[in-house]
């Protein structure tokens, strides 16, 4: 049994590519049903996100399955095969264990260390094990990966500091503020960067936006959108006053907001904070008012600095990071190389207890006339010997990683057994009810 | 009997260290779980002593700085389970520490002085306990109030590194610093009445020469009403002229290093009151 990964991703195919791959248009339920009657799959997952679309199958013949994944996303997406095929990526087995524990962790992500993918990777596990498409392997390789994305998260902090100018700002607010479910906002300016700011700081709870522009009308038009309320410009300096995060972003070429402007506002205020994001080129507000006592102020390139900063600080987590999957994909190929002795080691126990059963009843006869716990005491040795002959065997073909050895061992007892004539059958069928549990087993190592 | 706290507390002060600087949760786990086995053990062995002594064993240095410790480690828990908020421990925990030293290494709890028989007196206890409680607000409040400082210096120089990452929020923290003073300033000023009210009924009456030492002139009892004006010049502050943040942080770190100096050294070497064992 091998497990096979077909997909495509934001470091394989283009942007218009993968949005007409992307299964979550149709809906990844529909996708599955359709991936779990192709023949030869036992169990799928359909991981699907706006950077990524991915199948993980477990399948006996990776070859052909390949080509029938290939085949299948073109034709579901109506795709042209040979369009879609220089974009497609395929791994197997150890590569593709380490491509989800990669994925899970943020490490294969747009921007490294991304949070978000976890959750989405939660979500692709849990909508494929409700439809009953994953079984014992994709349940147990799964849980592993959200343990490696949680233990990369806590042990390297990948996923820390915002990458991005608007979130820089955010997070810095909430440093100064915490919550900002109280907090008052004041936009000086009512332009592109000024709306996607302040959509920001709506989506992060900031409870009232003012908005004031030159222009009464774009003011107006601002507020609207983000459900604020338009200031005459004229009040700035009242305003600057009861606000907490001051945002200016005007096209103007002379300060807007002077050290007077500041310290003034920051008398009636006492020691309130006053955060100043000056995102503004040339700078809305007069540098030196960042000097005043509790006045925060962090212009355009302040913010970039601190995102550049976040993204180096993230790229040297990124070593730590891939050291943590390795070390999870080789204990989980472990895991896995000890799986595929369970079946020999099942026909093997049977043997044995066959031909044990079978010398009782030969016996039988003779040990009738032996009293009843006698009797239970003598099924009970001879019980007790074959576990004791089984023990030692069970233990080193459970233990052994090397994947080559193992399968040398399970062909020499199935040889010197003649396990595969075992008359009640050693391989359990792979679709069957038992061997496709839709509960998720809990990580176990 | 004193040594059997400052294990867990080494223990849950390394763990805190080790859950700040690598922000662990298991380690910050740890952490919590053997500060709140310290502080029973703790609380258990202030009682065994008090059953062995007849009183709370907060006469003398080494009880006092031992019940301090101990309030402290109770006061912390509390700030921690109500604000889920672990990064304070790692400068609070290893301060008990190496407080709890002074006990252990001591090993003994002041005997009942016969003479003392004044100090029987509940207003004794309740002046005793009232000040050691202030005294653990204080240490919290000059606790926050320098990582305050040291949050707000990372952001006024937009050079956010090690406690931007780790410390909560500037208002959470003075929030957290005002609190703490209010209450600390509630229980020193009980306290320093109750002693007050104490002295006047107890001086007339004794000629031991600790008690007829006390007075505003005693360096001790100069230094704590010199911080309880600090704390409520801090709290007026606050109020009336709207100082919080960094000045308000400041002035309780201030005012606390004069307590702290007033606990330790002062009352082994300088005092001529207040030192009954």
């Amino acid at each position: 049994m091998h497990l096979l990964l077909v997909g495509t991703s934001h470091h394989s195919a283009p942007v218009d590519l993968r949005e007409r791959v992307d299964f979550s248009r149709r809906g990844v339920p529909d996708a599955l049903s359709v991936l779990d009657e192709i023949h030869g799959i036992t169990e799928v997952v359909v991981l699907s996100t706006c950077n990524r679309s991915e199948i993980y199958v477990m399948c006996e013949d990776p070859s052909h399955q390949r080509d029938a994944l290939a085949s299948f996303m073109s034709a579901y997406h109506d795709v042209p095969e040979s369009e879609l095929a220089p974009h497609l990526y395929s791994r197997l087995d150890a590569d593709a264990v380490r491509h989800l524990f990669r994925v899970a962790a943020g490490l294969d992500a747009l921007v490294v260390g991304e949070p978000q993918i976890l959750g989405q990777v939660k979500d692709a596990f849990t909508t494929a094990s409700q439809r009953g498409c994953t079984g014992t392997l994709l349940n147990r390789l799964f849980q592993w990966s959200f343990g490696v994305g949680k233990r990369v998260r806590s042990e390297t902090g990948l996923g820390e500091g915002a990458v991005s100018v608007s979130f820089a700002a955010i997070s810095l607010a909430k440093k100064i503020f915490g919550d900002l479910t109280g907090a008052r906002a004041l936009l000086i300016g009512a332009g592109e960067m000024a709306e996607l700011t302040a959509t920001h700081l709506r989506t992060h709870g900031v409870g009232r936006i003012n908005v004031a522009s030159r222009t009464p009308a774009h003011a107006a038009a601002l507020a609207a959108t983000v459900q604020g309320e338009a200031v005459p410009w004229a009040d700035i300096t009242t305003q600057l006053t009861s606000a907490d995060i001051v945002v200016t972003a005007t096209g103007s070429s002379a300060p807007i907001v002077t050290r007077a402007h500041v310290d003034a506002a920051m008398r009636p205020r006492r020691d309130r904070p006053l955060f100043i994001i000056d995102i503004g080129l040339p700078r809305d507000v007069d540098p030196s008012s960042g000097e005043i006592e509790q006045v925060f102020l962090y212009n355009i390139d302040d913010l970039k600095t601190i995102v550049r900063e976040n993204l180096t600080r993230r790229q040297s987590k990124v070593d730590r990071a891939e050291s943590i999957v390795d070390e999870d994909v080789e204990q989980f190929m472990v895991w896995l190389g000890s799986r595929a002795a369970i079946p020999t080691l099942v026909a093997l126990r049977r043997r044995f207890e066959t031909i044990r059963q079978s010398e009782l009843a030969r016996l039988k006869p003779k040990l009738a006339s032996l009293p009843p716990a006698t009797q239970g005491r003598v099924d009970e040795i001879t019980r007790l010997v074959v576990e004791k002959l089984l023990s030692e065997p069970t233990e080193q073909l459970r233990t052994t990683t090397d994947q080559e050895r193992v399968a040398a061992y399970t062909d020499a007892l199935n040889r010197l057994f003649k396990l595969q004539d075992d008359p009640n059958g050693t391989r359990s069928d792979p679709r069957s009810p038992a061997s496709r549990s839709k509960v998720p087993t809990s990580r176990d190592r | 009997m004193n040594a059997l706290p400052l294990l867990p507390y080494v223990v849950s002060a390394a763990a805190y260290v080790v859950y700040f600087a690598r922000r662990s949760e298991p380690a910050g786990r740890v952490a919590t779980v053997t500060l709140v086995l310290g502080a029973l053990t703790h609380t258990f062995v202030i009682g065994m002593q008090t059953v062995q002594v007849g009183h709370i064993p907060f006469v003398g240095t080494t009880g006092a700085v031992s019940s301090f410790v101990c309030l402290l480690a109770l006061a912390y828990l509390y700030t921690e389970m109500m604000t889920d908020e672990r990064a304070m421990g790692v400068f609070i925990v290893p301060l008990m520490a190496i407080l709890q030293l002074i006990p252990a290494l001591a090993n003994s709890v002041a005997p009942r002085p016969e003479v003392l028989a004044i100090l029987d007196s509940p207003w004794f206890a309740i002046h005793v306990s009232a000040l050691l409680f202030a005294y653990a607000s204080f240490a919290l409040a000059c606790v926050v109030g320098v990582t305050y400082v040291l949050l707000f210096k990372e952001l006024k120089a937009k050079q956010l590194g090690f406690f931007y990452a780790r410390l909560p929020s500037l208002q959470v923290l003075d929030v957290m610093n005002g609190r703490a003073v209010t209450v600390g300033w509630v229980f020193l000023t009980v306290g320093l009445v109750v002693g007050a009210v104490w002295l006047l009924q107890e001086q007339p009456h004794t000629l031991d020469p600790r008690v007829q030492a006390m007075s505003l002139l005693d360096p001790k009892i100069f230094i704590v009403v010199v911080c309880w004006l600090v704390y409520s010049f801090e709290l007026y502050a606050r109020r009336a002229i709207g100082w919080s943040g960094r000045r308000a942080a400041l002035l309780s770190a201030a005012g606390f290093t004069v307590l702290l100096l007033n606990f330790v050294p002062l009352s082994y070497f300088v005092t001529g009151s207040h030192n009954f064992y």
